[in-house]
């Protein structure tokens, strides 16, 4: 099925980043859910060993089919998708008062981590394929109800976290459709001013709570303050050097919670201090940025958006669970690509990159 | 708008590809500038806040040192008692917390928040006690909520365990935590907040020896207080055991001889060559067992409140007229300043004039010498010595029998004894600083400006006893520092009198007399082949004019009644002193001391120890003398003693 004259590029240095970064995610899971009593890693370490071939194998199975060939069928996609979404929004498993998951038996699928990717192809396919410009305020709108549907399911799960990820690739392929930056700062402008009222109508009171928390978490040190601080805790007491692996105490001994899905990253600069960190944030800065070498070589524009929308949806969340990994941003259920606990996450974002070698690996192809 | 060129817009794309590259790598930048901060520059803060987070250092208490009666035998000892306290930083909602552990242990919920309340001061991290001295019930119900109530501990604390019936309350004293004030002093500098120190009695002298030294277990806690790791302990040091000198068959023969007859009162039975106090108590006592769990505010208030003042040891805290039983200092002063001799007389009609004032007697003796005088406590012949010694003789040698000042017993906050002296009055008469010779006749018998100590009375007769050598009354006889027994050194007599043989002849027959002889105001103490030898006093409170009006102001104005006595006559291995608080006669005093002099002769020779025969049962123990007789016998109280 696959050319042989297309292996030679294949970028490998990316898959070398990627497979890193996850290796990181797997070791931190590893020390964090490590029970002291049986003296092994918990049931979320294996689950994530599991999942991996399934991503790496995701992965893969993206570079085969040339990335034209998905977005000429990203309609059926995107409708698979939302029927998905819709599917389970009446018989989806509810777990910790979200319904998110669709029961598999020994797992779940949580279908809303693959809607950046039906999107990225839906949009890329939308802006590249029929030369379509954002600068057309009709397209604009009309791209607009593309991302609205999967958005709304999505957030009435509720998971306002990942609904959030869809709009930076909504964002990312209009900006490289020529979106006026005119229009980016009018909106900006009327978003500051609705900001009020969204505050009064458009938040859950929980949504509220967090924000105000963010503000001033020492309000309510054992509430939903705690985590914001706990998160500071865990990052600063690693210092420059880490506290070594198996070594956290604040994951370990579970004073940071979720530790393993929402709050890995601190767990992994608690235990490998500074210097992992930037040996982590190198990573990524390197995965985006080897990533959008990919979109100016794409040999077409729907190539180049799809890599874009992609980068910009995984960036964005990168960049978010980050900040509130250290305790600066509020606490949001937003995991952190490739390290944080969860197959479904690291299945649609390994998929998401095969795309991405997809599209660096046919740019010479026609 | 649509009709871009494609040069053009791969232009524009490509610029704003550069300005995607742009923005992370700018974003990135900036999360590792707020890393640095957080881990470099902050470091310290964030690792001390950590660490506050999961490493917890738990007090072990020492177990306090046991304390063993003369023979061997345990009387306090220490046994485990269970505690539930609440972790304060581990709750989300105090008050939830509060509710469910009084809907588990049935306490009621104003009780845990009092308790809580007390020491809200202390930090956050250390448990603090709700339910001290929990039942196993209470335990349980806990500890099957453990999942709930993750904030709520249950900890084994060593506790105090005294005997029963409140025995020797005084001699052990009890234990409780550290005040603020005694943080600052030097003797508990290493202690710190919430350790528990001796605070009265032997656990309070004894303290040091007894404390023994805490332990800490440092441990790790995960985020719901549960301890998950032990990362060091340094155990704690066993406080050291302690012998007393009491003799526990004694002390409690005198405990229940002053109950069976319903007195309160003060006695101290000793060792009359060493000092050493076999029996010693304080009526009524506390509960010390009720200090060693945690006395909490209401039943500390009704202790501090009680009229009766169980928290005072009458022993040495209390002081009083002798009465009487002074009459023996004033038969050894006179005997060894050689103002009488045992052979002379004096003429007792009744009453007698000295200083233009008359005195009067209880009886009309006739004429008799010293061991008559002292048989029939008689005050005119001990006027007549009174008046040859003059007061300072008389408490020169008040002072070598250990009647003044305190007698060095090691318990804390023992008062002084005082006897009279013209340079007392110097120092402490105000207005007229001047001795009266005329005072000197009222302190002959034991009243005025007298007061002291049963204990120091205690003293005064077991110095008698041995001959004249002043025996420093103490508790302790050996201490275990690991080792074995180390017998505590004897301190050397302050003084010694040496009274010469017929000097002595003469006061023990005379003490013989009063508890042996045909009219002797003690017979009913008489003990057949013991030859107990003794004195009794009666303290009065008021004098006659005032008593009916201080009766009607519902003042208790019954007299006290004092009994010192040594045993055998002869070589006296037993001495003390019994103070029946208004006892109305040094006979009632005399009647107590009794059953627990028999048992020390009992238990000594072996034989079964006597068995107390309730007051009103009609197999009176030999001499049965009607109490008829009694109220006749001339007693010590004196008329003239109301100046």
């Amino acid at each position: 099925m696959i050319d042989r004259r297309l292996v030679p590029h294949l970028d490998w240095s990316l898959i070398a980043a990627l497979l890193a970064l996850t290796l990181i995610g797997l070791v931190t899971i590893y020390s964090v859910t490590w029970d002291r009593v049986a003296g092994g890693p918990g049931n979320e370490f294996w689950m994530q060993l599991y999942a991996l071939p399934v991503a790496i194998g995701a992965l893969f199975l993206c570079l085969l089919i040339d990335y034209r060939v998905l977005a000429q069928r990203s309609f059926f996609i995107y409708a698979a998708l939302v029927a998905a979404l819709l599917y389970v929004a009446y018989f989806g498993a509810v777990r910790g008062g979200s319904r998110r998951w669709i029961d598999l038996g020994p797992g779940n699928l949580q279908p809303s981590e693959f809607a950046r990717i039906a999107l990225a192809l839906s949009l890329a396919m939308f802006f590249g394929d029929s030369r379509r410009s954002a600068r057309s305020m009709a397209e604009l709108l009309f791209s607009g109800v593309i991302v609205v549907v999967p958005f709304y399911l999505i957030m009435r799960q509720p998971d306002l976290g990942t609904a959030a990820t869809l709009l930076p690739v909504y964002l990312g392929v209009v900006y490289l459709a020529g979106l006026r930056l005119r229009w980016i700062a009018i909106a900006a402008v009327v978003l500051a001013l609705l900001s009020p009222v969204i505050w009064s109508y458009g938040l859950q009171d929980y949504q509220r709570e967090r924000i105000e928390m963010f503000i001033d978490p020492s309000k309510d040190p054992r509430g939903a303050g705690y985590q914001q601080i706990q998160a500071k805790i865990t990052v600063g007491s690693g210092g420059l050097y880490g506290k070594g692996p198996l070594n956290s105490t604040q994951g370990g001994y579970g004073f940071l919670p979720v530790a393993h899905n929402d709050f890995v990253f601190s767990v992994f600069a608690e235990e490998y201090g500074f210097l992992g960190v930037i040996v982590a944030l190198g990573l990524y800065l390197f995965v985006i940025v080897r990533s959008l070498d990919a979109a100016t070589m794409a040999r077409d524009r729907v190539g180049g958006m799809l890599v874009v929308a992609i980068v910009s949806g995984f960036g964005f969340q990168v960049l978010y669970n980050i900040t509130m990994s250290a305790g600066l941003a509020p606490v949001k259920g937003l995991t952190l690509p490739l390290m944080s606990y969860g197959g479904s996450s690291l299945v649609a974002t390994l998929a998401g990159f095969g795309l991405i070698l997809n599209v660096r690996m046919r740019r010479f192809t026609n | 708008m649509l009709n871009l060129s494609a040069f053009e817009e791969r232009r524009t794309s490509e610029g704003r590809l550069v300005g995607v590259r742009a923005f992370f790598a700018l974003m990135f930048a900036g999360l590792a500038v707020v890393f640095w901060i957080l881990q470099v520059l902050q470091n310290a803060k964030y690792e001390g806040l950590a660490d506050s987070n999961y490493l917890r250092t738990i007090p072990l208490r020492a177990p306090r040192g046991v304390l063993f009666d003369r023979h061997g035998k345990v009387l306090v000892e220490n046994r485990h008692s269970f505690t539930i306290a609440v972790l304060r930083e581990a709750t989300k909602d105090l008050n939830q917390t509060i509710q469910k552990i009084a809907d588990a242990t049935g306490v009621p919920e104003p009780t845990i928040r009092e308790a809580i309340e007390r020491r809200r001061r202390e930090p956050l991290f250390r448990p603090l006690p709700v339910i001290e001295h929990a039942s196993f019930e209470q335990v349980a119900a806990v500890e099957v909520r453990r999942r709930e109530l993750p904030e709520v501990l249950v900890q084994q604390v060593p506790t105090r365990n005294y005997p029963p019936d409140r025995m020797a309350a005084h001699l052990f004293g009890y234990v409780g935590e550290i005040q603020e004030a005694q943080l600052a002093q030097t003797e508990f500098s290493e202690l710190s907040q919430g350790a528990v120190i001796g605070q009265a009695g032997v656990e309070r002298t004894y303290n040091r020896d007894l404390q023994g030294v805490d332990g800490d277990r440092y441990v790790v806690v995960n985020s719901r207080g549960r301890e998950i790791d032990e990362l060091n302990e340094v155990a704690p040091v066993d406080g050291r055991r302690l012998q007393l000198t009491i003799d526990y068959d004694v002390q409690k023969a005198l405990e229940d001889s002053f109950r069976v007859g319903n007195h309160n009162g003060a006695a101290a039975f000793l060792d009359p060559n060493t000092g050493e106090i076999l029996a010693m108590t304080s009526l009524p006592a506390f509960d010390p067992n009720a200090f060693a769990v945690g006395i909490n505010g209401s039943a500390w208030s009704r202790l501090l409140t009680d009229p009766l003042r169980p928290l005072t040891n009458r022993l040495i805290q209390g002081t009083y007229s002798p009465g009487s039983t002074f009459k023996v200092v004033m038969a050894v002063a006179g005997l060894m300043d050689g103002a009488i001799t045992p052979e002379t007389t004096f003429y007792c009609p009744g009453q007698a004039t000295f200083y233009g004032r008359v005195f009067k007697c209880l009886g009309h003796h006739g004429s008799l010498d010293l061991r008559h005088a002292i048989e029939r406590s008689c005050n005119i012949y001990f006027y007549n010595v009174g008046q040859r010694l003059g007061i300072d003789a008389i408490n020169k040698y008040a002072t070598m029998l250990g009647l003044t000042g305190k007698t060095g017993i090691d318990l804390p906050n023992e008062e002084p004894s005082l006897v009279p002296s013209t340079e007392w009055a110097r120092l402490n008469r105000k207005s007229a600083p001047k001795w009266y010779p005329g005072e000197t006749i009222s302190v002959a018998i034991g009243q005025g400006a007298v007061s002291v100590t049963p204990m120091s009375l205690a003293t005064m007769i077991a110095t008698v006893a041995n001959g004249g050598s002043l025996v420093t009354p103490h508790l302790v006889r050996a201490v275990d520092e690991g080792g074995g027994w180390v017998p505590r050194p004897v301190a050397t007599p302050k003084y010694a009198i040496h009274i010469p043989p017929n000097s002595m002849q003469a006061i023990r027959d005379g003490l013989w007399a009063v508890v042996n002889g045909e009219a002797g105001t003690a017979r009913r103490s008489k003990i057949a082949g013991r030859d107990v030898a003794g004195k009794t006093g009666t303290s009065q409170l008021v004098s006659l004019e005032r008593k009916a009006q201080a009766a009607r102001a519902g003042m208790d104005v019954r007299d006290h009644g004092f009994f010192v006595f040594f045993a055998p006559r002869d070589n006296p291995e037993i001495a003390g002193v019994v103070f029946a608080e208004h006892g109305a006669h040094g006979s009632d005093a005399a009647y107590i001391a009794k059953h627990a002099i028999e048992t020390y002769f009992a238990k000594r020779d072996g034989l079964p120890l006597p068995v107390l025969v309730p007051p009103g049962t009609p197999a009176v123990p030999a001499p049965a003398v009607p109490s008829r007789v009694i109220a006749q016998v001339p007693g010590v109280r004196t008329q003239a003693s109301s100046q």
